[in-house]
C-alpha cells in the first residue's frame, strides 16, 4: 500500500499546529481568539444493488477548518475550510498559517463593515455588535472511544463479501420483483481541536454503519442500523441488537408485506395513536430536538432550518412554561452511547446534559459560546461540525424523551379503539417547528387492545404543543435510535445524532389516503 | 489557485501513466479544483447579532481516477482519489485505491466515448470572480444585508426585523481525459444570493433571491430589497379554512416543488431502483398537454450552466415532459449504457460530481440537474394567470416539502411559509399568514392538474440544492391546504 494519511498523522503535528495557533493570534493584528480544526479519517464502505457488487473503496481523508476572530473598534469572525491530502500533510504548518490570514483578513474586512453599517443605519443598526464568545474552561485532553473490531484493519473484502451476500439474500425475497441497496461503511476518525485560549483536545472514535433500501411495488423503505464502534456493530452490538444481515431482512420481508397492505385513510379528527421508540425517536429530533436549539431560537437559522416557538423574543417565550404533559421529560446528553456521544464539542467546550423539559416545563436550549453569551448561559457544549471544513452549528447530540413507567403492552392494551404506529419514516415539519406531519412504516389498527390490521403509506399530523400536552402514557422501553442525516447550515451538513425515546400515547389525525 | 493548465497537464500525464500498467483496460482522470465562498448573514433587530455571520469557504483539490482493469477474475472497475497533488505520486496513490476497490460491476458497459457534438459554451466564467479577494466576498454580504435594511428604514420599520440568508460565491475547474478520447477542460463561476427578511412580530415574511456568472452583473443588494419588500407587503396576513383551493404556485415554491420532488423522480436512477412514480410511464401523458419541462446544462448566462458534464461531454438540452408527454430522463453514462436499447436512447447530459463545495473529484459521476426550464404551449401573463384562478391562494414559498410515503407514491407535505396571498375574484386581495398551511397532495396530480403557466420566468435557486429552476408561476386546481398551529396565536 502507497504512503497515506493515517489518524496517526495527528500526532506527528499536534503540538505544532498548538503553538502556530498562540503565535498567530499574538502576531496577527487585532487577532483576539484563533481557533483550528484538523479532521483525519481512516474508511472503508462497499455497496451492493440486487446482489451485485457496484462500488467499494478505502480511503483515509484530512480536513482543516479556521476560526478567527478579530477588527478594532468592533469584533467579528472570519472563517477558512478546506480539503488537505499527504502533501499538505508535508507543508502542513503553512498551509494552516495561509488558512489563518484568510480568516483574519475576512474577519478584519466584517469589523469594517459592522462599523460602517451602524454608522449608515442608525437605530436600525444598534442590535449589529461585537462578536462575543462565552468564557470557558480551556481543557487540554486525549479522549479515545474503544472498540472491538478496528475498521481500520477490517479486509475490504470482507466489507464487500458482506454487502454483496446481504443484498443476494434480500434479493431472493423478492424473487427479483423489486429493488434493494446495501452499503456498508465503516470509519475511524480523530479530530484535533487546538484554540489560541491554550485549548488543545485530541479525540478519537470508530464509528459503522449499514444502510438498506428495499423497493417493492410502489412501496419503498430506507433503513440504516450503527454505532460508535467498530466492525462488530454489524455483527449485532448496535442499538437494535441484531446483525445488519437480520436488519436488512426484517426490512426487506416488512416492504413486501407492505406492498400488499392497504393505504391508512386519513382522519378529519383526532384519533388515539400509540407511537413506537423508533417512531419517537425522530419526534423528539423534530419537535424537541430541533427547537431547542439556541440559534433557531435566536432566529439566526431563520433563512434555512428555521426558528422555533419557543422563543419568541426574550421577554416572550416559553422557559419556566408548561409546553407538555407533565409525563414528558425530555434531555440531550452526549455521554450516553449513541451517535451523539462525544466528551468536547467543536469550540473545545466539554458537552454537559442539557433538561430541555422536566416533566412538562421547558427549561432550556442547547448552545454554542455565542449564543450563551447573548442568552447569559453557561455554553454546554452543543456546537459540531460534520467535518473539519464545515463550520460548526449548534446541534443535537443524544436528545431523548425519558422513559416512563407503564409496561408498553398495558399502553396498547387499554385502547378500546385506536391505531399503532411503528418505526419512522419521512417527517415535514413547521418552520417554527410548531406543526408536524410524520409517516410511519406500519400502521396497525387497534381494537379492545389489539392489532386488528395493518396499514401502509400513513402517518400522523399535529400541531407539536397539542400533541405533547396530549400524551397520556409513557412506557419504561427506553431506546436510542441512530439517525445518519439531520441537515443544517449552508452549505448544507448532514450530521450523525442519536435519538430516542419510550412507546408514548397520544392523540393525532391520520394522514394516508385521501 | 490552481492554474487549468495544471489540472490539464495532471490529467494528460495521469492518462500516459495509467494507461502503461498492465492490469488496465481503460480509464479516466477527472482533476478539480473549487473553491465555494458562502457569505452568510444574520441581522436582528431585537437581538444581539453580527450582521454578516460567517465569511467562510470550502476549497479543494485533487484528482479522481475510475479504471476498468482486467483482472483473473474478469473485468472489474474501480475508482480512487487522492488530495492536494496533482503530480503522478496523487495520481498512482488514486490509482492504488481505485485497484483495492475494484469490483465486477455487471451492469458496467464502458466509460464515455467522445463524439461528434461540440460544447455550446466556451469560455464563459468571469476571471475576477476567480481573483476574487477575502474582503470583496465579506462586502457581497454585507450588500445583500443593506439592501434589505434600507428598505426596511426608508419604509419605517425599526423593531422586530430579521434578515437572513447567504451570498455564495463558486469557483470551480476542471479537466478530464480518458482512454476512449475523452479531453476536455471546463472553467465556471456563480454567484447567488437567496434573501429571507421578516417583520417578526407582524408575522410577515420575504423572499429575495438574485444569481449571475460574472460579478458586474450579480446585484446582491437587490435581492435584499426584494426580500424586504415582500415581507413588508405581507404585513397583516389572514388565515384561512381548511379546504381543497385553486392555487398560483410562485416562483420559489415552484422551484422547491421541482428540486425536492418531481427532479429527483425524472432521474435515470430513481428509475434504476424503481423509486418513481415515472418508472414504466416513458411516452405516456403525466402532465397538464400544457407543460413542458427539461433541463439544459448548456443554457447562456444561468449559474448551473457547464460546458462539459464531469464525464467529459458536451452538456445541452434534455427533454422530460413534452406537452404533457413523459419523454425523457437525467441520465449519465453509467445509466444511459444500461438502459439503452433499439429503440431507446438516453443521452448522458447529467453526470455531475457536486458535492464538498464544488465539482467533486472525490467521487465518480452521478445524476444531476443544471436548468430546470418550465414552460407551457400557451403561457399567458402573471396577471392573468392570477385572474384566471378567481379565488384562491397564491402560494409564494414553501418549506420542509418531503415525499412522506416514498418517491414512488408521489404523496408530499410542507408548510407555506411567506411570500403568500389569498386570490378573491383575480386579485390578490391580502396576505397569507406564514406558517399556518399544511399542503398535503400527490405531485403526479398537481403536474396532472396544471391549468396555466406563466410567460414571466426567474432563474430560481432553494436551499440545498445544486440545480437552478427557471421557474414561471403555476396555476393548479384543488390542492389541499389545512389550517394549522392556530395554539401559536395564544402563546
Amino acid at each position: 500500500m502507497k504512503e497515506r494519511i493515517t489518524v496517526d498523522s495527528i500526532e506527528q503535528i499536534k503540538e505544532r499546529i498548538y503553538n502556530l495557533v498562540l503565535d498567530s493570534q499574538r502576531s496577527l493584528k487585532n487577532c483576539h481568539h484563533i481557533d483550528v480544526r484538523i479532521e483525519v479519517s481512516e474508511s472503508k464502505f462497499a455497496m451492493a444493488q440486487k446482489g451485485a457488487p457496484k462500488e467499494s473503496g478505502e480511503e483515509s481523508r484530512m480536513s482543516l477548518g479556521v476560526r478567527v476572530i478579530a477588527g478594532d473598534v468592533f469584533r467579528a469572525t472570519g472563517y477558512f475550510g478546506s480539503h488537505l491530502g499527504l502533501s499538505d500533510l508535508r507543508n502542513i504548518e503553512k498551509i494552516i498559517q495561509k488558512g489563518i490570514e484568510h480568516a483574519w483578513r475576512r474577519a478584519l474586512a466584517n469589523a469594517s463593515w459592522k462599523a460602517e453599517m451602524k454608522r449608515v443605519l442608525d437605530s436600525i443598526g444598534e442590535s449589529i455588535q461585537s462578536t462575543n464568545l462565552a468564557q470557558v474552561e480551556n481543557h487540554k485532553d486525549i479522549v479515545v472511544l474503544g472498540f472491538k473490531e478496528d475498521p481500520r484493519v477490517i479486509p475490504l473484502q470482507t466489507i464487500i463479501k458482506e454487502a454483496v451476500g446481504v443484498s443476494e439474500s434480500v434479493e431472493k425475497l423478492y424473487e427479483s420483483h423489486g429493488y434493494n441497496m446495501i452499503y456498508l461503511y465503516t470509519t475511524f476518525v480523530r479530530e484535533l481541536f487546538a484554540s489560541s485560549e491554550g485549548a488543545l483536545i485530541d479525540q478519537t472514535y470508530p464509528l459503522t454503519e449499514g444502510f438498506a433500501h428495499i423497493v417493492v411495488g410502489d412501496e419503498s423503505h430506507y433503513d440504516h442500523l450503527g454505532a460508535k464502534c467498530g466492525w462488530e456493530a454489524i455483527y449485532g452490538e448496535n442499538p437494535f441488537n441484531k446483525t445488519f444481515r437480520d436488519f436488512a431482512m426484517e426490512l426487506a420481508k416488512e416492504t413486501i408485506e407492505l406492498s400488499k397492505a392497504e393505504v391508512l385513510p386519513s382522519t378529519s379528527k383526532e384519533v388515539v395513536v400509540i407511537t413506537d421508540p423508533h417512531f419517537n425517536a425522530l419526534l423528539a429530533h423534530e419537535i424537541i430536538g430541533h427547537p431547542v436549539e439556541a440559534d433557531r431560537a435566536l432566529k439566526m437559522e431563520t433563512a434555512y432550518a428555521g426558528r422555533s416557538w419557543l422563543f419568541k423574543r426574550f421577554n416572550e417565550n416559553q422557559i419556566g412554561k408548561r409546553v407538555a404533559s407533565d409525563l414528558v421529560t425530555a434531555y440531550s446528553d452526549a455521554s450516553l452511547t449513541g451517535y451523539g456521544q462525544y466528551k468536547y464539542d467543536s469550540e473545545g467546550v466539554r458537552a454537559k446534559k442539557v433538561v430541555h423539559i422536566d416533566r412538562g416545563i421547558f427549561r432550556g436550549f442547547l448552545n454554542s459560546r455565542e449564543t450563551a453569551a447573548i442568552l447569559g448561559e453557561e455554553p454546554n457544549g452543543s456546537m459540531r461540525a460534520t467535518d473539519a471544513y464545515l463550520i460548526p452549528l449548534i446541534r443535537m447530540t443524544n436528545t431523548v424523551i425519558a422513559p416512563g413507567n407503564r409496561n408498553p403492552e398495558d399502553i396498547i392494551k387499554e385502547i378500546d379503539d385506536g391505531y399503532y404506529l411503528a418505526n419512522h419514516r419521512t417527517p415535514s415539519i413547521g418552520e417554527s417547528r410548531e406543526n408536524f406531519s410524520m409517516s410511519a412504516r406500519r400502521v396497525y389498527k387497534v381494537k379492545n387492545g389489539e392489532f386488528v390490521k395493518l396499514y401502509r403509506s400513513g402517518g400522523i399530523t399535529s400541531d407539536s404543543k397539542d400533541y405533547l400536552m396530549k400524551i397520556d402514557a409513557v412506557g419504561n422501553d427506553f431506546q436510542i435510535i441512530p439517525m445518519p442525516n439531520c441537515g443544517k447550515g449552508s452549505p448544507m451538513q448532514a450530521l450523525r445524532v442519536g435519538n430516542g425515546g419510550p412507546t408514548m400515547r397520544s392523540r393525532a389525525k391520520l394522514t394516508g389516503g385521501k | 489557485m490552481v492554474a487549468i493548465e495544471d489540472l490539464r497537464k495532471c490529467v494528460k500525464d495521469g492518462l500516459q501513466f495509467v494507461k502503461s500498467q498492465k492490469d488496465v483496460r481503460d480509464a479516466e482522470i477527472f482533476a478539480s479544483w473549487n473553491d465555494q465562498l458562502t457569505v452568510r448573514i444574520n441581522y436582528t433587530s431585537d437581538i444581539p447579532c453580527n450582521g454578516v455571520q460567517e465569511p467562510k469557504n470550502i476549497s479543494g483539490y485533487g484528482v479522481g481516477v475510475l479504471v476498468v482493469f482486467d483482472t483473473s477474475d474478469g473485468i472489474k472497475i474501480g475508482f480512487g482519489s487522492d488530495t492536494g497533488d496533482l503530480t503522478l505520486e496523487g495520481l498512482e496513490r488514486a490509482l492504488d485505491k481505485a485497484r483495492r476497490g475494484a469490483v465486477n460491476d455487471p451492469d458496467f458497459k464502458s466509460l464515455p466515448f467522445s463524439s461528434d457534438e461540440s460544447p455550446k459554451l466556451i469560455s464563459y466564467h468571469d476571471r475576477r470572480v476567480m481573483d476574487l479577494e477575502d474582503e470583496e466576498m465579506v462586502s457581497l454580504g454585507w450588500r445583500a444585508l443593506k439592501g434589505a435594511l434600507m428598505t426596511f428604514k426608508e419604509s419605517g420599520y425599526k423593531r422586530s426585523l430579521i434578515v437572513g440568508g447567504d451570498v455564495t460565491i463558486l469557483k470551480e475547474k476542471i479537466a478530464i481525459a480518458n482512454t476512449l478520447g475523452i479531453d476536455n477542460y471546463d472553467e465556471s463561476t456563480a454567484l447567488m444570493s437567496s434573501i429571507t427578511a421578516m417583520v417578526e412580530e407582524k408575522d410577515a415574511k420575504g423572499t429575495g433571491w438574485a444569481t449571475a456568472t460574472h460579478i458586474d452583473n450579480f446585484k446582491p443588494e437587490e435581492s435584499g430589497e426584494m426580500a424586504a419588500r415582500s415581507a413588508i407587503s405581507t404585513i397583516g396576513g389572514k388565515r384561512i379554512e381548511s379546504g381543497k383551493y385553486n392555487v398560483v404556485f410562485g416562483r420559489q415554491a415552484v422551484a422547491t416543488l421541482f428540486s425536492e420532488l418531481i427532479v429527483s423522480s425524472l432521474s435515470l436512477s430513481s428509475i434504476d431502483s424503481g423509486n418513481s412514480p415515472f418508472v414504466g410511464r416513458l411516452g405516456e401523458r403525466v402532465a397538464s398537454d400544457i407543460v413542458c419541462i427539461y433541463d439544459d446544462g448548456a443554457r447562456a448566462g444561468e449559474v448551473s450552466s457547464k460546458k462539459i458534464t464531469c464525464e467529459g461531454l458536451p452538456t445541452g438540452r434534455t427533454d422530460l415532459i413534452e406537452k404533457g408527454r413523459l419523454v425523457g430522463f437525467l441520465a449519465n453514462h453509467y445509466y444511459s449504457k444500461k438502459y439503452e436499447s433499439n429503440v431507446r436512447k438516453f443521452t448522458p447530459r447529467n453526470g455531475f460530481r457536486f458535492g464538498g463545495g464544488g465539482r467533486d473529484f472525490r467521487h465518480p459521476a452521478s445524476i444531476s440537474a443544471t436548468n430546470i426550464v418550465i414552460e407551457g404551449t400557451r403561457e399567458v401573463t402573471s396577471e392573468k394567470l392570477i385572474s384566471r384562478i378567481k379565488n384562491g391562494i397564491y402560494i409564494g414559498r414553501l418549506w420542509y416539502l418531503y415525499p412522506v410515503h416514498g418517491l414512488a407514491r408521489a404523496d408530499f407535505t410542507g408548510t407555506v411559509i411567506g411570500d403568500s396571498y389569498i386570490i378573491r375574484n383575480g386579485k390578490l386581495v391580502e396576505p397569507l399568514k406564514p406558517n399556518t398551511v399544511r399542503i398535503s397532495d400527490n405531485f403526479v396530480k398537481l403536474l396532472q392538474n396544471i391549468t396555466a403557466i406563466s410567460k414571466e420566468k426567474k432563474s430560481t435557486i432553494t436551499w440545498g440544492s445544486e440545480e437552478v429552476v427557471i421557474a414561471p408561476e403555476l396555476a393548479v386546481k384543488g390542492i389541499n391546504l389545512e389550517n394549522v398551529a392556530e395554539f401559536v396565536e395564544e402563546l
